[in-house]
């Protein structure tokens, strides 16, 4: 979770598994949108000597679709290139690292980035960013003494308007990952489990881990269909579908002659990430690589997961009595649909409307024209913060719970008056405060990075 | 990108052997350009940008052609029954 190892194929490659996707208007440059893609899930970080980092085989991408048809108007990418200064020892450095050119650095990392707007009459890639040097991964006190200073060097502003850094970070997305995938366990809950135990507080295993970041801040009227930021929520045009994705190419070789590896062929997706959970906790084990595979343009094929989730029809069965109502609610799910597939249209929540059209499609929908929360709730709009999610996402939003209640039926009243949710559906809760340095109040808003030092493993 | 005309790619095929999938570098392919395969005990240097042929569909005789980043996939079914020789193996063997 959210997406961190969520399908068979990209389990097995970390550099290229979109963790979490973010997107949100800017709280502290709200002229600006923040999209934040993480990767490698579960970073160890005391995982030397060959620390993390991004794959130099791997197209990054983030997409924004400005007009609704689920396709991308706007493509950033992301390619890295590894140097390594000193061939002959096994360190990842040799000193401290007190700057980004430091030559006790050995394993340094840089990277391109290129955007690409479409349509247009030849879409061309366009180098917008050249050599952007990414930070060490945080080593420890006597490696990376000040990695504050380290990491804020990697912060680039590019000619083009847009801020970018490309680095290690904390993982702000927080969740009983243990409890969750015993059979649905919810520890304070749990004394109502199927298979009992006392309610007990719950534990956040990535409290403690790393992953990689992209992020980037980008002035909102580079995103929006007719260049202008605009201020109507009410209007389509203040909409985007934002997602990210990882590419490799289609083949590899693997040369045992020449000690070779390269990657030939087109650049085809491996991983994707929109709304959070969504391959997940929605696709079926043998449907999530196909998932990963396709765009958010296909999602159509999809949709009878979301229409009919499985976790709505186990949550009854785990918690015996607790969902009746929603044991008996079998019709398609019309507010998920909305919530996932094609944003909640106007009329439905009083104020609020992130929707993109009709075509079904997973991205996070971001509704530009709503101005950052000067009291934002981690529940978002079931929390009455229309500024959170879903209409995009924050790194501090509690998707989990919010997602657990919307599945348990809480706001399936929105699109059926009719209907009365349990009232298990509004309390049910995964039980966890994220601690003080997980996010920061500037981009790029995740914390920093947990040292291998003093981290335990 | 280098594009990948039918006549390199036919002479770059023509020497790969091996397998049903054949990586060939331009450079070697002038070499030998008729006759059967031969086998090489020491290939050379693993060329920057190889080209990459696989027979996709034998029965429908296709084979995609990858350079760089782009990939061809054509209908030739000679290309395809030298290389289902080269591979050893029979078409049943390669069908989709």
């Amino acid at each position: 979770m959210s997406s961190h190892r969520e399908a068979p194929e990209i389990s097995k490659d970390p550099v290229a598994d979109n963790t979490d996707t973010y997107a949100f208007v800017s709280p502290d440059k709200p002229d600006t949108v923040t999209i934040i893609t993480n990767y490698i899930p579960l970073e160890n970080p005391a995982g030397g000597p060959n620390f993390f980092e991004f794959g130099d085989d791997v197209l990054y991408s983030i997409y924004i679709d400005n007009d609704g048809d689920a396709r991308p108007n706007i493509t950033y990418q992301f390619s890295f290139s590894t140097q390594l200064r000193n061939p002959n020892t096994f360190l990842y450095n040799t000193g401290q690292i007190g700057s980004l050119d430091d030559p006790n650095w050995n394993k340094r990392q840089f990277f391109d980035v290129t955007k690409t707007t479409t349509p247009g009459i030849r879409p061309f890639p366009t180098v917008i960013g050249s050599q952007l040097a990414s930070p060490p991964c945080n080593i420890g006190p006597r490696s990376t003494p000040n990695y504050a200073a380290l990491a804020q060097a990697a912060v680039h502003t590019l000619p083009s308007g847009e801020t970018v850094f490309a680095g290690q970070r904390n993982d702000g997305f927080f969740v009983d990952l243990g409890a969750i995938f015993d059979l649905g366990d919810l520890r304070p809950f749990q004394n109502l489990h199927l298979i009992p135990s006392a309610a007990a507080a719950s534990v956040d295993p990535l409290a403690t881990l790393n992953v990689h970041t992209i992020a980037m801040q980008i002035p909102i009227k580079n995103l929006t269909q007719d260049g202008k930021a605009p201020t109507d929520a009410t209007s389509s045009k203040s909409v985007l579908g934002i997602w990210g994705a990882a590419s490799r190419q289609a083949v590899q070789i693997i040369d045992g002659f020449d000690d070779g590896r390269r990657g030939i062929g087109p650049w085809t997706q491996v991983s994707r990430l929109g709304n959070p959970l969504f391959n997940e906790v929605i696709v079926p084990l043998g449907k999530k690589d196909q998932w990963n595979a396709t765009p958010p343009s296909s999602d159509s094929a999809f949709a009878q997961y979301v229409r009919q989730p499985e976790l709505a029809r186990l949550l009854p069965v785990l918690y015996p009595g607790v969902f009746p109502n929603l044991a008996k609610l079998t019709a398609d799910r019309a507010d998920l649909v909305a919530i996932l597939l094609t944003g909640i249209p106007p009329g439905v929540v009083p104020g609020f409307q992130n929707f993109t059209g009709t075509t079904l499609a997973d991205m996070l929908r971001l509704n530009v024209a709503i101005p950052p929360a000067t009291k934002p709730s981690s529940l978002g709009l079931l929390g009455g913060d229309v500024a959170g999610f879903p209409n995009g996402r924050r790194v501090f939003d509690d998707v989990v719970t919010i997602e657990l209640r919307a599945v348990a039926g809480a706001t399936y009243p929105l699109v059926s008056p009719s209907y009365t949710a349990d009232g298990a559906a509004s309390v049910i809760t995964e039980g966890l405060t994220p601690a003080a340095g997980r996010y920061q109040s500037t981009f790029p808003y995740l914390g920093l990075p947990h040292d291998g030092f003093s981290t335990p493993s | 990108m280098e594009p990948v005309d039918r006549r390199r790619f036919l002479k770059s095929a023509g020497v790969a052997a091996g397998a049903a999938a054949v990586v060939g570098a331009p450079g070697i392919a002038r070499a030998a350009t008729e006759g059967d395969a031969e086998v090489v005990d020491a290939p050379g240097a693993l060329a920057k940008q190889p080209v990459v042929v696989y027979v996709r569909d034998a029965a429908r005789g296709e084979v995609t052609v990858m350079h760089g980043e782009h990939a061809t996939t054509y209908r030739d079914r000679g290309l395809v029954r030298r290389l289902l020789k080269a591979a050893r193996v029979t078409e049943s063997d390669a069908r989709a």
